[in-house]
């Protein structure tokens, strides 16, 4: 398949590149340079005629382009992105598009100070902190074209990403401590990087509806949040279960 | 004094039960403040100007703003709605703002949405910020073209926003108001209008909102009760055939009385 990656020089991107890049054409594009032996486009994902450029004769999108701070960026890239991308997948018939986000983009703070089982398809409340609010505009829009074209968007929602065989267990880490909890929306670099190769192989036919929302995290016991629709939609089995973390160290 | 959510725009009088509280408290006399200050923003657009001629009429301190400069537009600032301290300069004093959602036609659909979106929420998190007490957009009708005419179409269903420019900015627009609604950072009062048309119009859509009702509607919502949080209310015109349902009180599971604006469109020959 010839996928477009938006934002290909961010955090996730390299491990997306190493989980797509045997069995997939990539096409990659960010506003800053990079270094790679794939395809590689300069693109600002604000700019509508950039997106649709970089967009011609690709099966599919991924979105991985963010910007957290700036308010200005942060409605360009995740809010005006989404619609750049959308308007360039319904230009090109390019049916697949996987979007990106923090859970938040859905279960913003309303949810997650009380609530326990929340699935990916609760009605979205990001609140109006930044970055969960300008990804969440960019998701409705992504949505709203879902209603219009026959066009797919898949989006994967993350939160703390940890490498568990180099993470420092002896850190006061905000993600993670041995054997003292870690936050209920962690996954491994590797199993995130995992979900998109699903995303790319699941049927289109089999999806409920144009427009799916995934919480991606292993099955972590704390019953907070709930990833079963990604592991029975997208067939995504993550293999960091994390456990050193959630359990007591022994002795 | 029980919790009465309009108090901060009523001034007690002793002589005027019109307005009653949600929760058992009813004031023992108000009667609307006739001076507020109110911020309007849009001034291009046809619509702005009425509402600030209607609510200078009614005795309002009216400012207008837009991003072009329109100077020597009378009470005028100009403002580019962006995350800067001439924003909350704009909005500081205000009692109200109105926002409406139209989109400049001019512009390209990417200018559009980011009005609709980027400078939205600047201008909701420096109304926060001032202590504007009350914040209304003017959303449409339109978000709810999606039912058949034949549906009995309220405030309580969802919307079905295209992607078509003026939709998507309406709806989008309206998300923004409601997530600051949600955290209770302003009091948001979305009001969803018709299709604005002139009182000589003869021949009006069935979605049509005549500019003295609008105007009615926009003056019943600076000053009514509201919910706490985010009220939505359809507005548009007594017309042949009329498509949506106004004055319909919002269905509350539990015991809250239900919130109303008091609009009522005129009746004509």
């Amino acid at each position: 398949m010839k996928v477009l990656i938006l934002g290909a020089n961010g955090m996730l991107g390299p491990h997306v590149i190493k989980a797509l890049e045997e069995r997939h054409e990539l096409r990659l594009s960010d506003i800053n340079e990079l270094d790679t032996p794939h395809e590689y486009l300069q693109v600002d994902a604000a700019d509508i005629d950039q997106v649709t450029a970089a967009a011609e004769g690709m099966d599919a999108i991924i979105n991985l382009s963010v910007m957290r701070l700036d308010r200005r960026l942060a409605f360009d890239v995740s809010a005006r992105g989404c619609y750049n991308m959308m308007a360039a997948a319904v230009q090109h018939g390019i049916r697949r598009i996987i979007n990106t986000g923090p859970f938040y983009a859905v279960a913003g703070p309303t949810y997650e100070r009380f609530d326990h089982l929340i699935g990916p398809d609760v009605p979205p409340q990001p609140g109006t902190f930044l970055y969960s609010f300008t990804k969440c505009l960019g998701q409705e829009i992504c949505r709203v074209f879902t209603t219009q074209y026959d066009v797919y968007v898949m989006d994967l929602l993350f939160y703390m990403f940890l490498d568990p065989d180099a993470h420092d267990t002896e850190s006061e880490s905000p993600i993670a401590n041995l054997g003292r909890d870690l936050v209920p929306y962690t996954v491994s670099w590797r199993d995130a990087a995992d979900s998109f190769r699903c995303a790319l192989d699941v049927d289109l036919d089999l999806l409920p509806s144009r427009s799916e929302i995934f919480f991606v995290f292993p099955d972590l016991p704390h019953q907070k949040f709930c990833n079963q629709k990604a592991r029975s939609l997208l067939g995504w089995e993550p293999r960091d279960q994390l456990e050193q973390y959630w359990k007591k160290s022994p002795g | 004094m029980p919790y009465s959510p309009y108090t901060s725009y009523l001034r007690q009088t002793g002589t005027n039960h019109e307005f009653a509280s949600r929760d058992g408290y009813e004031a023992p006399g108000v009667e609307r403040i006739e001076d507020l200050k109110i911020l309007i923003t849009a001034a291009r657009s046809p619509l702005p100007r009425l509402l600030a001629h209607s609510l200078e009429a009614a005795g309002h301190e009216v400012r207008l703003t837009d991003r072009a400069d329109l100077s020597p537009l009378r009470r005028f600032v100009p403002s580019d709605l962006d995350h800067t301290a001439a924003t909350n300069e704009l909005v500081r004093g205000m009692d109200a703002i109105i926002h409406p959602g139209d989109v400049d036609p001019g512009a390209s659909v990417s200018e559009q949405l980011d009005y609709q979106m980027r400078c939205t929420y600047n201008l909701l998190w420096a109304a926060v910020e001032e202590s504007v007490p009350r914040f209304i957009y003017l959303s449409s009708l339109i978000l709810l073209d999606g039912y058949h005419p034949a549906y009995a179409v309220t405030e309580r269903w969802k919307t079905t926003p295209t992607t078509d420019a003026p939709a998507l900015c309406y709806h989008l627009g309206e998300i923004v108001c409601r997530e600051f609604a949600r955290e209770g950072r302003i009091r948001v009062t979305v009001l969803r209008l018709g299709e604005i048309t002139s009182p000589s119009n003869t021949d009006p859509s069935t979605s049509a909102l005549y500019e003295d009702d609008a105007a009615q509607a926009v003056d019943k919502a600076l000053t009514c009760e509201h919910s706490g949080w985010l009220d939505i209310h359809h507005v548009q015109s007594a017309v042949p055939g009329a498509r949506f349902l106004v004055g319909q009180p919002w269905w509350s599971a539990d015991d809250f009385p239900p919130v109303s604006l008091g609009y009522t469109p005129s009746q004509r020959d």
